[in-house]
């Protein structure tokens, strides 16, 4: 394996591992597009990513720490980590959800996060009832003065929204792509109704149909322990990775005549538009290793 | 006395314990053990009770358990006053102790590569991929076999607990990119299991087949 020379991929920060996890005794071998790296924890608490192998053997990478993760750059980023108001606040709970190893594009990871379709089908009786199913109308924008895609007034029922439910609640969504390989939501948590829960799903990608998953929460619950929001994390993930795992191809295609999209799929729709002009290729059909 | 499952959602071993007391519709405790991400089995109150750090664990009364399939053979033993779960008869009783024990050997390589797949985790086996094919073409075998005569099931004409102990792996075969499409035998097998009162499913096993 060596690194993809797409430099709209190497141009951004991605998640490499969680921050608990790696100590001065336990550091990290993995791989980012395509390149193996080491994650290290130093005595003085900070860390480090080096590239091991290939051209570049050696070489330090850029590495800083946010929201319970390591970051990395092999590039040079025209921004920093994207701002999150909400793991600030004093009475939220930021949960690391530990790791899901996917066969498939981050891409492919995202665009599953965005779709609201799929609720009732494969979160049966959690996410969605098989007897509301509709998707109803939202709007889906790129936003160009932050740079990110946006999906608003998504309206959703859900029989069990959060790990803190005691019923159903018609969730109401937002969807945030701050990254080509990394998106949020927030949703209406069910213990305070005027606030917003927020769900992360950052995705390494290991190789172009390989990542990791790392979900993140930043949740407004006064009563469950963080065994039982990972827990309710990991069951809904489980279930997409199987969906994840049975796309194919494994890449996400970028032309639009390549899958047939409906009414619910605009945000889709639109976050596809966005890697198109940013001229990101890895994890897509249509790249080619240079 | 009630029963208490440390359990975690996410492993097949918890979920074949979970499946039989919900098929007996018996509640129990469940007590979450932080694992897949977390070193909870490790914490020294959970190691003095069990020193091998296995999950699920079962505890009723005096009794604790750290081996699924002989949680299996306790629950059926206690608790399943029509005496079909664990049959009697000694030819059906000798059939469940022998895919019993092949639920607790190589069986269990299906749930190495499936942890393997998606945390990561180091296996057990060299290939154990490989060997949870191989599993696989045995049970398929063997239920073609007893269709033969006629027979559904792993060990009787009626589920036992070797049909539970098996169940998981092969209910669980996509998390590691193996289809039924091979194993239509096996399918036919996992439609009944489906059927019975009480079951329940986990992440990873289908609503509906």
């Amino acid at each position: 394996m060596t690194m993809t020379k797409d430099m709209a991929a190497l141009n951004d920060w991605y998640v490499v591992g969680i921050s608990a996890d790696v100590r001065p005794a336990a550091p990290r071998c993995t791989r980012l597009l395509g390149q193996d790296i080491l994650v290290t924890r130093k005595d003085d608490g900070t860390v480090a990513v080096t590239l091991e192998g290939g051209d570049e053997d050696g070489r330090a990478a850029r590495a800083e720490e946010h929201y319970g993760f390591i970051w990395t750059t092999f590039g040079a980023p025209n921004r920093g980590i994207f701002p999150l108001a909400e793991a600030f606040e004093p009475d939220r709970r930021v949960v690391t959800c530990g790791t899901v190893d996917v066969g498939a594009s981050g891409l492919r990871l995202v665009e599953n996060f965005l779709d609201m379709a799929h609720f009732p089908f494969v979160h049966t009786d959690i996410l969605g009832a098989l007897d509301k199913p509709e998707v109803e109308q939202y709007q889906a924008e790129i936003r160009a003065d932050v740079d990110e895609v946006w999906a608003t007034n998504c309206r959703f029922w859900q029989p069990l929204a959060a790990a803190a439910s005691k019923g159903g609640q018609m969730s109401h969504y937002v969807y945030r792509v701050v990254t080509p390989f990394n998106v949020l939501l927030y949703k209406t948590c069910p213990e305070a109704p005027d606030r917003f829960d927020v769900i992360a799903l950052f995705s390494q990608p290991v190789e172009a149909d390989r990542s990791i998953a790392y979900p993140l929460m930043v949740v407004v619950d006064s009563i469950s322990t963080d065994e039982d929001i990972v827990m309710f994390q990991q069951k809904i993930f489980l279930q997409d990775r199987i969906i994840l795992e049975n796309q194919r191809p494994r890449t996400l295609p970028l032309d639009p005549r390549a899958e047939i999209p409906t009414r619910a799929d605009l945000s889709s729709v639109a976050y596809r538009r966005w890697l198109k002009t940013k001229a990101l290729r890895y994890g897509s059909y249509e790249y080619e290793e240079a | 006395m009630a029963i208490i499952l440390y359990n975690h959602d996410l492993l097949a071993d918890a979920y074949k314990v979970r499946l039989l007391l919900s098929l007996l519709g018996m509640d129990f405790e469940r007590r979450t053990v932080g694992i897949l991400p977390g070193k909870g089995n490790d914490a020294p109150h959970y190691r003095e009770i069990n020193p091998a750090g296995t999950v699920p664990m079962l505890v009723e009364g005096d009794i604790v358990l750290t081996r699924p399939e002989a949680m299996l053979v306790h629950i059926a033993e206690r608790h399943d006053k029509g005496g079909r779960w664990l049959p009697a008869d000694p030819v059906a009783r000798a059939h469940v102790f022998e895919w019993l024990a092949f639920a607790a050997g190589e069986l269990t390589a299906t749930e190495a590569a499936r942890l393997q797949a998606m945390f990561g985790l180091a296996p057990s086996f060299a290939d154990a991929f490989a060997v949870a094919r191989t599993a696989f073409r045995l049970i398929e075998g063997h239920l073609v076999r007893r269709s033969l005569d006629g027979l559904t099931f792993i060990a009787a004409d009626y589920p036992t607990i070797a049909d539970i102990a098996i169940f998981p792996a092969v209910a669980l075969a996509a998390d590691i990119g193996i289809g039924m499409e091979e194993f239509p035998r096996l399918l036919i097998w996992a439609r009944q299991i489906h059927a019975l009162p009480g079951f329940v499913t986990m992440p990873g096993v289908r609503e509906v087949i």
